[in-house]
């Protein structure tokens, strides 16, 4: 990067299953107002816009950009839209920091989005192709084999899924803008949970959202003038690989790994585990925790699911995982990466509220997208980065 | 050129082909801004909003296409207005102009239905007609028709 980059501002949503009080506009709004909000700008002070949403048959909006113009103050101005299947809310955000880091752009406003209630994302990836086999499985019948290939290498505990659902969905009841709230949720009620896609059960499955996100993103000049809480990028990388090929790692994508290291590297670090106080990674099946703890480099090999175990990814763990709830508590799959970035950006800021992890300097997020193929990392921190 | 099944197709040249069609569901909301303008219609009334610069837009803006600020005044146009401009639809025989309703500063389009294009002209004055059983829909209005007691053309 040449320009450093600073978060100012995190707005989103009230999720939930159906918004059907506002318009997809006004969804937008929601989460673009809160975010110049705490940036202390106005809409006529943003210089570029930057939109990201779920792939187009999920929703059946093709081009989201033009028909927002005006609800994204777009008139007069740049406006960039951003593909890349379920990771598009990080790697929209990368490309607005990019903007920033290039000296382009002085304040760039970013968004990710989903109506889901409008779709019916289960189906719209299940579209039988010609000259290939119609699982018609959608997501979850996708990932389940990659998971059930994850139990039978690293022989973890049936249970483990289970535990990641009850402490995220335990996470979400301190944020007031999570989707799912359940008070009553148990390890023992969640392992009675209806089986979906063995082996993963009804609980440890991301909800349907309707929700967005938005992030605003200005050079260190600005940020320094407006003296409001801030995040400071310290480091972003994207990677990318095919659906499916032989002798593909399905757990732990190569990808994935090549994504992490590069994003630690890039931000000076050594020891994830020991260096980054939190981290907001991309869950929408619970099993995916220890998986991509793994991948990332936060765990040993096979030794992800000894984290869940021991409770290091608890809000009172070494390594607090997805106190907001993460996306098995709200799943608004155009905004969900956003919200991974945005979540890790409020926890440096100090703004996340009941779910802020006390002293956090450095956080990570993470979103992955299409069959485990895409990948979109950045660390965030305090302080301005040296490196 | 064979056929394999009743799908798929090989070309004299060995190239493969197979129809793919997409029919798939989808809903849409419309929040409270387009709601407030639909649920006008089934009252037969029909709602716009002012824009920061003073224009009234039919049907309504939610943002401000200049500012994107929230559009939060309203106003209640006529259901009477004039064409600024106008296509003839030989497969439907009728019009599909442009409308200006008297109240409002831009024009919507909406259908016109007259015997023929040449009764059709810019500057006409035009009626809407609604429809007997409304349902929050821009067919509520059922179209527009000549204005009565205006019907000079050509103006």
């Amino acid at each position: 990067m040449t320009e450093r980059v600073a978060i100012i501002g995190v707005g989103q949503t009230k999720h939930d299953a159906c918004r059907a009080d506002v318009s997809v506009a006004g969804l937008i709004r929601e989460a673009v107002d809160r975010a110049l909000e705490g940036a202390g700008l106005t809409l006529a002070e943003v210089d570029a816009i930057v939109i990201g949403k779920a792939p187009d048959m999920l929703e059946g909006i093709v081009m989201p950009e033009l028909w927002l113009a005006d609800a994204l103050g777009a008139a007069g101005k740049p406006v960039f839209r951003v593909h890349t299947a379920g990771s598009v809310g990080g790697s929209t955000a990368i490309v607005a920091a990019q903007h920033v880091a290039a000296g382009v752009h002085d304040v760039v406003l970013t968004i990710g989005f989903e109506k889901q209630s409008d779709g019916n994302a289960m189906w719209a990836l299940s579209v039988p192709l010609p000259f290939g086999m119609p699982v018609h499985a959608g997501a979850g019948g996708y990932f389940a084999p990659h998971v059930r290939n994850y139990i039978e290498q690293s022989g973890a505990p049936d249970y483990v899924g289970s535990m990641v659902a009850v402490k995220d969905r335990t996470n979400a009841l301190k944020n007031p803008y999570a989707h799912l709230h359940q008070p009553d949720i148990t390890l023992e009620n969640a392992m009675e949970s209806p089986m979906l896609w063995d082996p993963i059960r009804f609980v440890e499955t991301c909800p349907s959202s309707d929700g967005a996100c938005a992030l605003v993103l200005t050079s260190e000049a600005t940020a320094d003038r407006l003296d409001v809480p801030t995040a400071w990028v310290h480091s972003t990388a994207m990677r990318s690989e095919p659906t499916m090929f032989a002798g593909r790692n399905s757990v732990s994508p190569r990808a994935g790994e090549m994504c992490a290291a590069d994003v630690f590297a890039q931000a000076g670090i050594t020891n994830p585990l020991e260096e980054i106080d939190v981290a907001e990674i991309y869950v929408p099946f619970s099993w995916f925790e220890p998986m991509w703890l793994e991948n990332l480099g936060f765990a040993p090999r096979h030794e992800g699911w000894r984290f869940v175990e021991d409770g290091v990814t608890e809000m009172t763990g070494t390594l607090p995982v997805n106190p907001s709830g993460g996306v098995l508590s709200s799943n608004p799959i155009g905004a969900s990466g956003m919200l991974r970035f945005g979540e890790a950006a409020m926890q440096v800021m100090g703004t996340a509220g009941d779910h802020q992890i006390d002293g956090a300097r450095k956080a990570f997020g993470q979103a992955y997208g299409g069959g485990s193929q895409f990948f979109a990392m950045w660390v965030v921190g305090a302080d301005k980065p040296t490196t | 050129m064979s056929t394999t099944d009743d799908d798929v197709t090989i070309a004299d040249d060995g190239s493969f082909t197979a129809p793919l069609v997409l029919a798939y569901p989808y809903d849409r909301t419309v929040g409270p801004t387009i709601g407030r303008f639909l649920t006008g219609l089934m009252e037969k009334r029909i709602e716009g909003t002012v824009g920061s610069d003073g224009r009234v837009y039919v049907p309504p803006a939610e943002f401000d296409p200049v500012t994107g600020e929230p559009c939060t005044e309203w106003v209640t146009a006529a259901d009477t207005g004039t064409v600024e401009t106008w296509s003839w639809s030989a497969d439907d025989e009728r019009a599909w102009a442009m409308i200006k309703l008297d109240g409002a500063d831009v024009a919507m389009m909406h259908r016109v239905d007259v015997a023929s294009a040449d009764d059709m002209s810019t500057g006409m004055r035009v009626q809407a007609q609604w429809a007997d059983e409304r349902r929050g829909a821009i067919d509520d209005i059922a179209t527009f028709v000549q204005a009565s007691g205006d019907g000079e053309a050509g103006q």
